[in-house]
């Protein structure tokens, strides 16, 4: 294999996509509209749903209690602490009015504190359990999921926060929470969001999708316009060809991570934690394999028209089996061995591991030895595919 | 000298790049064969192809011309039957640098500049940068295209991209020239002077084979094979044919071999 034969072929495709700027722009909007559009749309939290509030607490009479301080109102508390950004909260009066609301689609939730709300807290924290339990109602619209999971979570962290601030004005060893919960996080932590695990899955996809298209539409072409048939007769081998092309790829996928990811930082203020040699290196698998692929599947396409009659084929499985958005765990058991078989997989599992836990080789290295298997494969079996002659 | 090619193994006086300087023979065809399934698209052909010479490969689409040219230059494996370039057996990679191969389709790449393809072709045949501005220069020259050196392809017109192909054929001086149907949906005017750059390319030298379906093109090649359903039917000068069957066209030399009268 010359070398410099080897960079004439990446030197001309680079040149190719200096000349042709809808293909350029493709190559670095592609990744940067996804990352755009998920990033702000699919943020993961769900913000400004609406919520009735009925507050009925009596609160504690003055003179009650010494344990809790004179004049408290649980429910008043619990309410100041609700995160105003997720629910966007409507204080009514009338239970039978805020139920309606719900009823009618006007709310997602009504959260209702009935009269004796704290003293009941303070029954059950003095006497024995059971009698007087102090009771959150609340009348759920449960048709979204994803929101009526917010809404829960919301009202049991606030509940939960209260308590604890309840306990931190207090003489601690005075009120004995029954459970307390320690959260100590092995990696990322409560202010992770979702396009901190979102970017490094849309990096490794986007870097799937350009390579794997626009190979499978070069490669269309090289066959169809006779070039290729022109570097056959030549005296470059096969390999040179795929060599040449694996590195103007490389050139091509390392230019656009490090847009999307400079994108997503300056946007975004993503996590990187790990090494980022690291990632662009699974990044370069990735492209290299790709390739290989697009290769192989342009054989079995006889123009651009039918080429682009791939991009389903590559793009659901990814989508939907490879856990670019939602976790492979959610998929149903006997669909999950397929994304096994899908490269992309190990690619967005490498770069989270790389990004978010900060890993390095000695742990991600079965994601990188797969993908560099895959690479092999594709590769040496598109240099196979040039080489026959019948 | 006496050298083995690493390819083929052929032994002899030549050296990789001039080994026609013992011998005139270019190009020495035995048994060629090519059947596709149960479709001979060519049925063993011998010929021999001599230095200097315009050779046209003639007959009706389908007689298989470019099948021909393909395994001449080794795109396809053929069924049967050797191939010798330069006295080198095909596949040969070494010999190809001696070779230039301009395809049917303009086989250029339409979103590169004239220049970026003159140089990309000329690149991997291992041409020095120096020699390759030389040779870019010559050949702009030569199909008139001085003018346009850094238009992007798809600017052109058809007929220049043809000369943008013929060019890119010839940048690293090769010794032999494929040309399948190099004419083949062009303008009259662009045809002739075709013509004369095969004229030209002769002059200094080199061997062309060239395919075309127009019979009176046929008359400005040296020689000529007919071919009719994969078979050579007839082979020699376009005058000597004509002769041969008292015909004053190849069309009717071609007519009267295949055994059909003149309508």
């Amino acid at each position: 294999m010359k070398l410099r034969r080897t960079l004439g072929f990446s030197r001309r495709a680079l040149l190719q996509f200096r000349h042709d700027r809808r293909t350029f722009a493709f190559v670095l909007i592609m990744p940067l509209l996804m990352i755009l559009i998920f990033g702000y749309t699919f943020g993961g939290d769900v913000k400004n749903i609406a919520v009735e509030i009925v507050n009925q607490d009596t609160g504690l009479p003055p003179g009650t209690s010494t344990l809790l301080p004179q004049g408290l109102f649980l429910a008043k508390n619990i309410t100041k602490n609700f995160d105003r950004n997720t629910l966007s909260l409507h204080e009514n009066t009338n239970i039978d009015d805020a139920r309606q609301k719900v009823h009618d689609g006007k709310a997602w939730a009504a959260i209702i504190f009935p009269a004796n709300f704290t003293q009941n807290f303070l029954t059950t924290l003095t006497t024995q359990p059971g009698t007087a339990h102090p009771k959150v109602e609340i009348y759920l619209d449960a048709s979204n999921p994803t929101i009526s999971a917010a809404v829960i979570k919301t009202i049991s962290h606030t509940i939960q926060i209260t308590l604890k601030e309840l306990t931190t004005t207090l003489n601690k060893t005075q009120i004995e929470m029954p459970i307390t919960i320690e959260q100590t996080y092995a990696y990322g932590g409560s202010d992770t969001r979702f396009i901190d695990y979102f970017a490094p899955g849309v990096i490794s996809f986007a870097i799937m999708m350009v390579t794997t298209m626009i190979t499978i539409i070069l490669f269309v072409n090289e066959r169809r316009n006779g070039t290729l048939q022109r570097l056959l007769v030549s005296p470059a081998s096969e390999s040179e060809i795929v060599a040449g092309y694996a590195l103007a790829f490389a050139v091509i996928g390392v230019f656009q991570s490090i847009v999307v990811l400079v994108a997503a930082i300056l946007l975004f203020n993503i996590t990187i934690i790990g090494n980022i040699f690291l990632a662009l290196v699974v990044i370069l698998l990735l492209a290299f394999g790709h390739q290989g692929l697009g290769i192989l599947l342009s054989a079995a396409a006889k123009n651009e028209m039918q080429a682009v009659q791939f991009i389903p084929l590559i793009l659901f499985p990814s989508i939907l089996l490879a856990g670019l958005f939602w976790p492979i765990e959610s998929i149903p058991s006997y669909l999950q061995p397929l994304s096994y078989i899908i490269p992309l997989r190990y690619g967005i599992d490498a770069e989270r591991s790389i990004m978010l836990r900060g890993w390095g080789i000695g742990e991600i290295w079965v994601d990188i030895l797969v993908l560099i298997l895959f690479a092999l494969f594709t590769l040496s079996a598109s240099v196979l595919l040039l080489k026959r002659k019948n | 000298m006496n050298v083995t090619c690493p390819c083929c193994g052929e032994r002899g006086k030549v050296t990789f790049e001039r080994s026609f300087d013992t011998t005139t023979t270019v190009i020495e065809i035995q048994k060629l064969t090519k059947t596709f399934r149960k479709f001979t698209a060519v049925d063993s052909l011998d010929l021999t192809i001599y230095k200097g010479e315009i050779y046209g490969l003639l007959g009706p689409n389908g007689s298989g011309k470019t099948t021909i040219i393909k395994m001449l230059t080794g795109l396809l494996q053929p069924t049967a039957g050797t191939t010798k370039l330069f006295g080198h057996t095909l596949p040969c990679k070494s010999i190809m640098n001696d070779v230039g191969y301009m395809p049917q389709d303009t086989a250029i790449y339409i979103d590169n500049t004239v220049h970026e393809n003159l140089f990309f072709f000329g690149s991997i045949y291992g041409i020095s940068k120096q020699r390759l501005e030389k040779r870019e220069r010559e050949m702009l020259q030569f199909v008139d295209l001085q003018n346009w050196r850094d238009s992007l392809v798809s600017t052109l017109s058809g007929g220049m991209k043809h000369r943008v192909s013929l060019a890119c054929a010839l940048i690293h001086e090769p010794k032999l020239v494929f040309l399948d149907e190099p004419t083949g949906g062009i303008d009259p005017e662009l045809r002739a002077t075709f013509w004369e750059y095969f004229g030209s390319m002769v002059k200094k030298g080199i061997t062309v084979i060239i395919t075309t379906h127009y019979m009176d093109e046929a008359n400005r090649c040296s020689r000529v094979g007919l071919l009719r359903q994969g078979k050579l039917i007839a082979d020699g000068r376009p005058s000597d044919l004509k002769n041969n069957t008292r015909t004053n066209s190849l069309e009717d030399t071609f007519l009267a071999l295949a055994g059909r009268k003149k309508p």
